[in-house]
C-alpha cells in the first residue's frame, strides 16, 4: 500500500501544479471581445493558429534537428507523421499540420 | 513468322498496356517504409592500470514501418551490434498500434518503455549528442528500457500549453537471484519475453508542456509491480517502484546566437528487501540482505551556434554532461560513480553527426571491486539515421 501512497501523491501533486501552471498561462480567449463578423473570426483564428512550418521548427528540434522535407516523398512523410506523432506524443493537430507543411516544401 | 511477328507485336503491346495500369504513381493505402540508423567508431579508455583502443564496429538499427491505415501502424526496430567479437542481434522493439481517436492511441506488443525521456526518445545513435548513454541506463542500468504489454498514450492540446500521458500494463521485471550471477544478486532485470509470475508492472508518465511555443516540458514517470520473483518462490512476493522526473528545455536564443539544448533525469528505484545467499571460497554459504535503493542522475547542455555568419561553424555544436550512478550499499554490485562528459559535434546535415568526446569517470566499488577507480575515455563517432 505504501507504494498506492506515493504514487497517488506524486500524481496529485503533479496534477495540481500542472493545472497550476496552464490556469496561469493559458490567455487564449479569456479576456478578449467576442468577434462581430465572420472576418473578424477568421482573423482571430489566424492570430491563434501556428503554421505547420513554425510547428515543424519547434516540435522536431525537441528531440533532434528537425528534418528536410526535400529528404523524403509525401508518401513517406504520411507514414514518417504517424510514426513520430505516437513515438514523441504530438497531438494531432501538431502532426497533421506539420504533415501538410513537409508534403508542400518537399 | 508472320505469327512470330504477330507473338512480338501482341506481346511488346500488352506489356505496355499491364505496364501502365501499374504506373499510375497513385500511393496506395498500405505503405512500407525501411529507417533506422548506424553508427561506427573509435574509442580509447584508460583506467589507470589498463589502457584499450579499439575501432568499433558499426552498429545497424533498421526500423521497419507498415502503415496499414490512417490510424493502423506496425513498427519494429532490429539491432545489429557487433559486441566481444560476437554478432549480436536484439529486437528493440515490435508493436501494433491503433489511433482511438484525436487523444488517445493503443500500442500493443514490445514498446519503448516511457520512463523519463532518454531510452524513448534520446537514446538512438543520431539523436543522442553524446557517443554513450548517461550513467544508470543500459545493462546493469536501473531505467527499465522496454516492456511487453499493452499501452494506452496520446496527447491534449490546452490551448497553448499541451498535455501529454501514457498508461500501460507489461510483463514486469524479474529479480535475479544470485544463482547464476550472485554478484548481481538484486538488480531488475526488464527484458523478459514471458512471464513467469501473475505480477504484472503498471507504469505511465505525464508530460507538461506550459508554453506555446513547447520549449520546455517537465515529466514524471511512475513504474510499479508487487512481484518480481518466480511464481512460488520466496521473491514471488519482492515488490518494486521506481519513478522519474525528466525536464526539457530546447530553445533558439538570439542573444546566444543559436540553439540551447538542456536535458535532464533523475531515475529512482525501491526494491523490497530480499535476502540472498553468499557462497564463500570454502564453499560456506551466508545469508545477507540489503536496503535496495538505488538511483541515478543526467543534466545534459548543447549548444548549436545556429545563427553565426560562417557555414562551418553553424554545425557545430558544443555539448557537456554530468551523470551519476548510486547503487545500494551492501549488495555485490554496491557502486557510487560520477561522470563528466565533454563533446565537439559536427553535423553533416540534419541526420548525420561526427561526434568527438571525452569522458571522464570515477567509480567506487562496482563489479571490479571496493576501490575507487579513474577511467578517461576519448571518443570519436559517425553516426547517421536514415
Amino acid at each position: 500500500m505504501k507504494t498506492v501512497y506515493k504514487l497517488i501523491i506524486a500524481l496529485v501533486i503533479l496534477a495540481t501544479t500542472g493545472l497550476t501552471v496552464v490556469a496561469c498561462s493559458s490567455t487564449k480567449g479569456t479576456y478578449s471581445d467576442v468577434p462581430a463578423t465572420a472576418d473578424a473570426v477568421a482573423e482571430e483564428e489566424f492570430k491563434m493558429e501556428k503554421s505547420g512550418a513554425q510547428l515543424w521548427g519547434e516540435t522536431c528540434n525537441r528531440c533532434h534537428i528537425a528534418p528536410s522535407p526535400a529528404d523524403y516523398n509525401d508518401t513517406d512523410w504520411e507514414t514518417i507523421s504517424l510514426h513520430m506523432r505516437v513515438r514523441a506524443n504530438l497531438t494531432e493537430k501538431e502532426s497533421m499540420k506539420i504533415e501538410e507543411f513537409l508534403k508542400s516544401a518537399n | 513468322m508472320k505469327k512470330l511477328l504477330v507473338f512480338t507485336t501482341l506481346l511488346v503491346l500488352g506489356s505496355s498496356i499491364y505496364g501502365q495500369t501499374y504506373n499510375t504513381f497513385e500511393p496506395s493505402k498500405t505503405q512500407f517504409m525501411l529507417r533506422g540508423y548506424g553508427h561506427t567508431g573509435f574509442e580509447y579508455m584508460d583506467s589507470g592500470d589498463e589502457t584499450e583502443s579499439t575501432f568499433l564496429g558499426s552498429a545497424f538499427a533498421p526500423i521497419f514501418l507498415y502503415k496499414h491505415s490512417d490510424r493502423l501502424m506496425f513498427e519494429a526496430e532490429l539491432e545489429f551490434v557487433l559486441e566481444s567479437n560476437e554478432l549480436e542481434i536484439g529486437l528493440e522493439y515490435a508493436d501494433v498500434m491503433y489511433v482511438l481517436n484525436k487523444n488517445m492511441t493503443v500500442r500493443a506488443g514490445k514498446f519503448l518503455l516511457p520512463f523519463g525521456t532518454f531510452m524513448e526518445r534520446l537514446h538512438p545513435a543520431w539523436i543522442n549528442r553524446l557517443p554513450n548513454a548517461p550513467l544508470g541506463y543500459g545493462h546493469d542500468g536501473i531505467a527499465p528500457s522496454s516492456g511487453i504489454g499493452v499501452e494506452l498514450r496520446g496527447a491534449f492540446d490546452l490551448g497553448g500549453p499541451k498535455l501529454n500521458y501514457s498508461v500501460y500494463s507489461t510483463n514486469g521485471p524479474r529479480i535475479k537471484d544470485g544463482s547464476e550471477e550472485p554478484e548481481e544478486a538484486g538488480i531488475l532485470q526488464f527484458a523478459n519475453y514471458e512471464d513467469t509470475n501473475l505480477a504484472k508492472a503498471y507504469g505511465g508518465r505525464i508530460g507538461l508542456l506550459p508554453f506555446s511555443d513547447s520549449s520546455t516540458e517537465i515529466g514524471f514517470s511512475a513504474y510499479s509491480t508487487s512481484g518480481t520473483g518466480e511464481e512460488d518462490s520466496e521473491f514471488e512476493d519482492i515488490g518494486a517502484f521506481l519513478y522519474a522526473l525528466d525536464f526539457s528545455l530546447v530553445k533558439q536564443i538570439p542573444g546566444l546566437s543559436g540553439i540551447v539544448d538542456v536535458k535532464a533525469q533523475y531515475n529512482s528505484s525501491n526494491v523490497d528487501t530480499a535476502t540472498f545467499i553468499e557462497m564463500h571460497e570454502d564453499g560456506d554459504e551466508e545469508e545477507y540482505s540489503f536496503d535496495n535503493q538505488s538511483n541515478s542522475f543526467y543534466a545534459q547542455l548543447s549548444y548549436r551556434p545556429t545563427m553565426a555568419n560562417s557555414d562551418f561553424v553553424k554545425k557545430l555544436e558544443f555539448v557537456g554532461r554530468y551523470s551519476d550512478f548510486n547503487a545500494p550499499e551492501g549488495a555485490e554490485w554496491e557502486e557510487k560513480s560520477t561522470q563528466y562528459a565533454f563533446g565537439l559535434n559536427y553535423w553533416l546535415s540534419w541526420r548525420s553527426v561526427v561526434k568527438l568526446s571525452y569522458q571522464t569517470t570515477e567509480t567506487e566499488g562496482g563489479h571490479d571491486g571496493d576501490g575507487i577507480t579513474n577511467t578517461d575515455g576519448l571518443f570519436l563517432h559517425w553516426a547517421i539515421g536514415f
